[in-house]
């Protein structure tokens, strides 16, 4: 019978198990620019500094508007824009850049909200789904172009796409199908509707043009 | 203690605007700082808990580690250049497009809009045994359980394993270390400026370090000098899925040919090895050859010679014969009718 | 008894214009959730917010197989903040002796949940489970279904390792039975489950090929985009809970029964859904999480499923080990079929797909001789479900590149074998049961392959040259496929309001498929009402809904338009009487059309706002004061909680049907592989379906292609990794599992349908959410197995690694046999 001879992550499996000690190694390469050495970290949060990570006051550009909250320092722009401004249209589904469904724009260019921490946007424009229509309530025309083409189905990744091609078109406004597709590559559709969200984006892209046009 | 991968764990979170003060806070805190560029790799070990830093050190509000500028007939880019800003910069793509092409293969559009140069080439190994916090000689442990008779190790190493089998992962690294790039660190003790190649550190070395950097130090810029600028140039990057994915290995050549022949070359292959892998004895053998397909057929079974494959992981032979063969000898294109 | 019905032989029947003959059914519109998803003011469960609200968060188990032996909460509890923590005692009972548990004192598989933790916020919440002390005891544990079949192999728990039909008990093979393993074919000891018709001894004599393969299939998790979180808080006595699921109406009555309580003591809400395809048939236990400690805590909980938690509970498709043999005759008929498969059904009950593999391989290919052996076996791997088309994928993944490699064997063409053996009509499939064999309603597959192969150019394909330039090499595949595709015996629930409006009570859920909209308007057509007067309420179960199916099975398009059919018909009956008991005259005379109910001779009449007023007026069976009693009692409570708000009308469908409902799918690839790389590109891809009456066309292209594309995940790459030697799960992440990507697929790729209705349903619509699934999958391994040959690959997924190391040796190289690779 196959057993374990050191333990998985983190259990503390009976005393055969345990003589081996999970150890926390810090390996900073990941870090950019980093200290790329190890150390063994407390894993006792009481043995931390007191006051760890506490919120501030931010001011953020959301929208067009300007929107206080109290920002904790480890909290990702996500985070921000769904808890603390009630923006629920930026999903969450990885939490780790693997999805592209918390797409939004920092200055006109997508980003993952889930991988960007809110006190690093302090001086950017930030625009979410909510902000994608005109302030009379118009729709964007890729918003249009989802009405018009039935695009997408469970509509989960539909915001993270709809940003990631908004900001896309701003560098791109007549792209061929391939090239709107590379440019909206960083979003996952799980319904793998990809056919008909291109279908959609393209339409939305020629109504754009249009509207720039008149 | 109960495991839970989710959530980062509380830290205070340091803006420093310029590099000095930068210096000055991971001074201070020493090994209790993680410095934090783009994050893409940062906030796997963050989330996931396995990390907990008390500081993180954001570097993302000091420009003058940002930006490309000329520099002794190159370029030089700032460490926080995003991979971005890199791929479009008129500079990189017309003298060192290699460069740009690499950066382009990078993850995907919203990571590369935010994932920085210097991240590229400082991140972390992603054995799946590490990023899950097993306790392996990198993680400052025993054992190696990628390296077993049943560990999965279809992504390991082929090369240069020492107790631990993981690949580095980065695109950017050959084709800056083709380009002869150097790289300038801010130490304690001042500027140092080093090789490409020399930066990274494996596990024959050190095996809880990836790279040359100490508590303290950053990675401020990568410098390209003009020897290579608008040579002839191969990147192939081959990854499982077209967006995000690793590489299973890349390949990353410059090359200047005069009279038909090569008269110099650099080389490099990435995701074979603990570190990116210069392939000097290649350069050695093709210099002074035609790029042709015979010598591109030599440089390939050359290039995987001692060669040390894994259970699952013979593949990334031929695949590096065969990347190396088409970076020498170019690649046979496909003409449908 | 279709209105479109063609004539009864198959192969006369004609593609037919989409709309043709219809105001609403087959036309392209714009469903009425839209303006909400695309605005970002759709709520899913986890975007709800409540006063108060907690955070709940799971502790899940770090060993494959383990027995609890002690805990220490202390520190956790005393962290600041924190507001209980629930354990294995406090949650209700399995639902029978191996049941799944909402949180276990035993785990079965890495990831299963033990402890839930409430706190006032999640950070709080992460940090305590941090503090927790959990003392396992490690117990056996078995990741392959081989090893536990071997000879004094382990056993995944006490009672053994393989499912005789709901009882667990101890099976392992003999050494002898092991001994094909040792040259790649899959071992083929005793198998609970079995069942043939035939000769099959005399088909396989007869043959002029024969072919004996073994084939593995990759576990494959769902990975809906929306993690299954959900939110609930107890008011006045009523649970109210935010959730996703694949029916609003199906998963009220498991949570009543999981919690023990009253059904109408249940509020769901779940307007929206992102994705389930087959993980959220009726939600899953850990529902009930938030559920319990809400009530413990007397506060809203959000249970927040990350990612990497969504791995282990997400469920998943189960891989199959597999081996069949397949004689032909010199035209590439079958004239013998030997199956045998083994289901990893993960940690929790027997899987479905073990049986359904057996059933769609005898239907697709109709082999005259046939015998299926099923084992389904129990692991410490995730629980896993039904995922589109569970089993059928399999069972067409195993069987297809045999197809493949008999046709360039026999020298015939891929098509014209699979016209060989195709189903058609009122085709039989699975085993002889008292004395018979089912048989489907209809099956125009042949049509649709005949077709589709005349779009793709397939001819045009096979015969091009070069087949290799430089260092690619092209490669064409076809594939048939086949789902069920619908069920009977469900309601409809209207109101017409004083408004004039339409209002549909719809008890699907909402996944995107839009079928929770799409089928009224088979309603809306047979009351000849503009789509623009009709309204659909949905996503709220005390929006009172009609007795509904599950949006599982792909049955809901079949199994509601005809709930809608009938629907319709009532409706229009209860206008008629009326307008003949306010007017005057026979129901009969009147007509309705276009929001009125009239006399065609008069004109005298009433518009449906009149009509809806005298309903209220007339009451009775009018205005939902006396329900149609030939309903579900749940549609009648739901009418007559409607009562006087309308003409109240609810029907059933009680439509004849004779056989069982099945949609298919001719799918066709071409990809271009990389010899020197292993790299493979899909550049082209078709699916023509024969999935009945199209109902909603830029819908059904949604899904045809989309289902394609997760079957083409299964070839591309999906998998799940396991370390066998410590039973834990390595690929947990999408860069490691694998997902298709939008550069992964052909950027134009082409769907059609032959839009012929099914003769044994009134609107002649099927379902199609599965149908396709395993023909993108198959299409993508044959168009390999034609650029590369026959000894490439045996298993899928087939990556760089499986074409570089098998093309440099000669044959498959990969380990034969082994799971979680």
């Amino acid at each position: 019978m196959p057993e374990p001879e050191a333990p998985p992550p983190g259990a503390s499996a009976g005393p055969a198990l345990s003589r081996r000690k999970f150890i926390l190694g810090v390996i900073a390469g990941g870090a950019v620019v980093s200290a790329a050495s190890y150390r063994l970290l407390a894993p006792r949060a009481a043995s931390r500094p007191a006051l760890l990570g506490g919120e501030r006051l931010l001011t953020l550009r959301v929208n067009g508007r300007l929107r206080r909250a109290e920002v904790a320092q480890q909290e990702t722009l996500a985070w921000t824009l769904r808890y603390k401004l009630g923006l629920t249209g930026t999903k969450l589904a990885c939490d780790r850049a693997e999805c592209g469904s918390c797409t939004v724009l920092l200055d006109d260019v997508p980003h993952y909200a889930c991988s960007v921490l809110t006190h690093t946007v302090r001086n950017r424009a930030v625009t979410t789904v909510e902000g994608l229509a005109a302030p009379d309530g118009k729709l964007h025309p890729l918003q249009q172009a989802v009405i018009a083409e039935q695009g997408f189905q469970c509509a989960f990744c539909m915001s993270g796409f709809l940003m990631a091609a908004a900001g896309f078109l701003k560098t791109n406004p007549n792209p061929t199908r391939t090239e709107m597709a590379h440019g909206v590559s960083g979003n996952l559709c799980r319904c793998q509707d990809y056919s008909k969200i291109l279908d959609t984006l393209m339409h939305g892209a020629e109504l754009m043009r249009k509207g720039a046009q008149a | 203690m109960a495991v839970v991968r989710d959530i980062m764990a509380p830290f205070d979170l340091l803006q420093p605007s310029t590099a000095a003060e930068a210096q000055r806070l991971l001074a201070r805190y020493g090994a209790d700082a993680w410095v934090l560029a783009g994050g893409m790799d940062s906030f796997d070990w963050l989330k996931d808990r396995i990390k907990k830093p008390a500081v993180v050190v954001d570097l993302s509000g000091v420009t003058e580690l940002r930006g490309i500028r000329p520099w002794n007939g190159g370029l030089e880019i700032g460490a926080m250049t995003t991979l971005a800003e890199v791929a479009n910069h008129p500079g990189v793509q017309k003298n060192f497009s290699l460069l740009a092409d690499a950066v382009r293969h990078v993850a995907s559009p919203q990571i590369r809009n935010q994932a920085t140069l210097g991240g590229n080439v400082s991140q972390d190994v992603r054995c799946w045994y590490y990023r899950a916090g097993w306790p392996c000689y990198r993680a400052a442990g025993e054992t190696c359980f990628a390296d077993t008779p049943v560990g999965r190790n279809r992504e390991h190493a082929i090369f240069g394993a020492d107790r631990c089998v993981a690949v580095h992962p980065s695109d950017s690294a050959p084709a800056l270390i083709a380009l002869g790039a150097q790289f300038v660190l801010r130490t304690a003790s001042g500027e140092r400026v080093i090789e490409a190649e020399d930066y990274f550190v494996g596990p024959n070395r050190e095996i809880t370090r990836i790279n040359l950097l100490q508590p303290g130090d950053l990675l401020a810029s990568i410098r390209i000098p003009s020897d290579f600028a608008g040579a002839r140039f191969y990147f192939e990057k081959v990854r499982d899925r077209n967006v995000w994915d690793f590489p299973l290995l890349n390949v990353a050549s410059a090359m200047r040919v005069s009279g038909g022949v090569i008269q110099s070359v650099r080389l490099a292959v990435n995701a074979a090895a603990p570190t990116p892998l210069r392939l000097r004895r290649v350069e050695a053998a093709v210099a002074g050859k035609p790029p042709d397909a015979s010598t591109g057929a030599m440089a390939g079974e050359l290039a995987v010679q001692g060669a040390v494959p894994l259970q699952f992981n013979a593949f990334k032979i031929p695949l590096m014969r065969n990347l190396v063969k088409r970076a020498i000898g170019g690649v046979e294109k496909a003409v449908w009718a | 008894m279709s209105d479109q019905a063609q004539s009864g032989n198959p192969a006369d029947a004609k593609p037919i214009p989409f709309g043709q003959g219809y105001k609403l059914i087959g036309r392209d519109y714009s469903t009425p959730d839209l303006p909400a998803k695309v605005t970002g003011r759709a709520k899913y469960a986890e975007d709800f917010r409540a006063e108060g609200m907690l955070f709940a968060k799971l502790v899940l188990s770090p060993m494959p197989h383990a027995r609890l032996r002690g805990y220490d909460l202390s520190r956790a509890l005393a962290l600041p903040g924190v507001r209980a923590i629930l354990t294995p005692a406090d949650v209700p009972p399995a639902a029978g002796p191996h049941g799944e548990r909402v949180l276990t004192a035993e785990p079965m598989f890495q990831g299963d949940p033990v402890m839930a933790v409430c706190a006032v916020d999640e950070a709080t919440a992460a940090e305590a489970i941090e503090k927790i002390e959990l003392d396992f005891e490690a117990l056996p544990f078995v990741i392959d279904p081989l090893d536990s079949l071997r000879p004094n192999g382990p056993n995944p728990r006490a009672e053994g390792n393989v499912w005789f039909g709901r009882e667990l008990k101890p099976l392992k093979w003999t050494e002898a039975d092991f001994a094909s393993y040792a040259n790649g074919q899959l071992p083929m000891g005793h198998a609970p489950s079995a069942w043939s018709y035939g000769d099959l001894d005399a088909g396989f004599r007869n043959a002029a090929l024969v072919l004996d393969r073994s084939f593995v299939t990759p576990d494959v998790s769902h990975q809906c985009l929306e993690p299954r979180s959900a939110m609930a808080y107890w008011q006045n006595g009523k649970l109210v809970i935010h959730t996703g699921t694949q029916s609003t109406y199906q998963t009220v009555p498991a949570i009543a029964r999981w919690l023990g309580i009253p059904q109408d003591k249940i509020v769901l809400v779940s307007e929206y859904t992102g994705g389930g395809f087959g993980s959220k048939v009726t939600g899953t236990m850990i529902m009930l999480v938030p559920a319990l400690l809400a009530k413990k805590v007397h506060a809203p909980v959000m249970m927040r499923i990350s990612r990497e938690e969504e791995q282990y509970l997400g469920r998943a498709r189960p891989g199959f080990q597999g081996r069949m043999k397949i004689g032909f005759d010199r035209g590439g008929r079958i004239t013998a079929l030997d199956m045998f498969v083994i289901c990893d059904s993960g940690a929790y009950g027997s899987q479905f797909d073990v049986i359904a593999s057996g059933n769609i391989v005898s239907l697709l290919y109709q082999p005259p001789a046939m015998r299926w052996r099923g084992v389904s076996a129990m692991t410490n791997t995730p629980t896993r479900s039904a995922q589109s088309a569970p089993g059928g994928l399999q069972g067409i993944a195993i069987i297809e590149p045999i197809l493949a490699e008999a046709a360039r064997k026999l020298k015939v063409d891929q098509v014209a074998l699979r016209m060989a053996n195709s189903a058609e009509g009122p085709a039989e499939y699975g085993p002889v049961r008292e004395g018979q064999r089912a048989h489907a309603t209809s099956c125009f597959l042949k049509q649709a392959l005949a077709h589709g192969a005349e779009q793709f150019q397939w001819s045009q394909r096979v015969a091009q040259r070069p087949r290799r330039s430089g260092t690619k090499i092209r490669g064409v595949g076809v594939s048939l496929s086949a789902f069920s595709g619908g069920t009977i015996g469900y309601d409809g629930l209207l109101v017409i309001t004083p408004a004039g409006k339409v209002r549909f009570h719809s008890g699907i859920g909402n996944l995107g498929t839009e079928s929770v909209i799409d089928v009224h308007r088979a309603a809306a057509e047979v009351l000849d009402v503009p789509w623009d007067a009709c309204e659909v309420v949905w996503g709220d179960s005390s929006r009172l809904l009609p007795y509904t199916c599950a949006s599982d099975g792909s049955q809901t398009t079949h199994a509601m338009t005809r709930a809608a059919h009938a629907l319709g018909l009532e409706c229009r009956r209860r206008l008629q009487e009326v307008a003949a008991r306010t007017l005057g005259g026979a129901p009969e005379e009147y007509e309705v059309a276009n929001l009125r109910v009239f006399h065609p001779g008069s004109g005298a009449g009433m518009s449906f706002a009149e009509a809806a007023r005298h309903a209220i007026a007339l009451g009775g069976i009018y205005d939902g004061h006396q329900p149609n009693p030939g309903v579900h009692p749940a549609t009648q409570a739901a009418a007559a909680a409607l009562a006087g708000q309308g003409l109240v009308a609810c029907a059933r469908d009680r439509f004849p049907h004779d056989g069982g409902t099945y949609s298919y799918v001719a799918a066709f690839a071409e990809v271009e592989v990389d010899v020197e790389t292993g790299k493979y590109f899909i550049t082209d891809f078709l699916a023509y379906g024969d999935v009945g009456t199209v109902l909603h066309p830029k819908s059904l292209g949604g899904q045809l292609l989309g289902r394609s594309t997760l079957g083409m995940g299964h070839a591309l790459g999906q998998k799940w990794v396991y370390d066998p030697h410590y039973g834990a799960a390595l690929a947990r992440r999408f860069y490691q599992t694998k997902p298709p990507t939008i550069l992964d697929v052909p950027v134009d790729m082409q769907w059609n349908a032959l839009n012929i209705p099914d003769p044994q349903t009134p609107v002649g619509a099927r379902g199609v959410g599965e149908p396709p699934v395993g023909g993108g999958c198959a299409a993508i391994l044959n168009a390999l197995s034609d650029a590369l040959g026959d000894e490439i690959f045996r298993r899928a997924p087939v990556n760089a690694d499986t074409i570089l190391t098998s093309l440099e040796a000669g044959r498959p190289m990969q380990l034969p046999l082994a799971t979680g690779i």
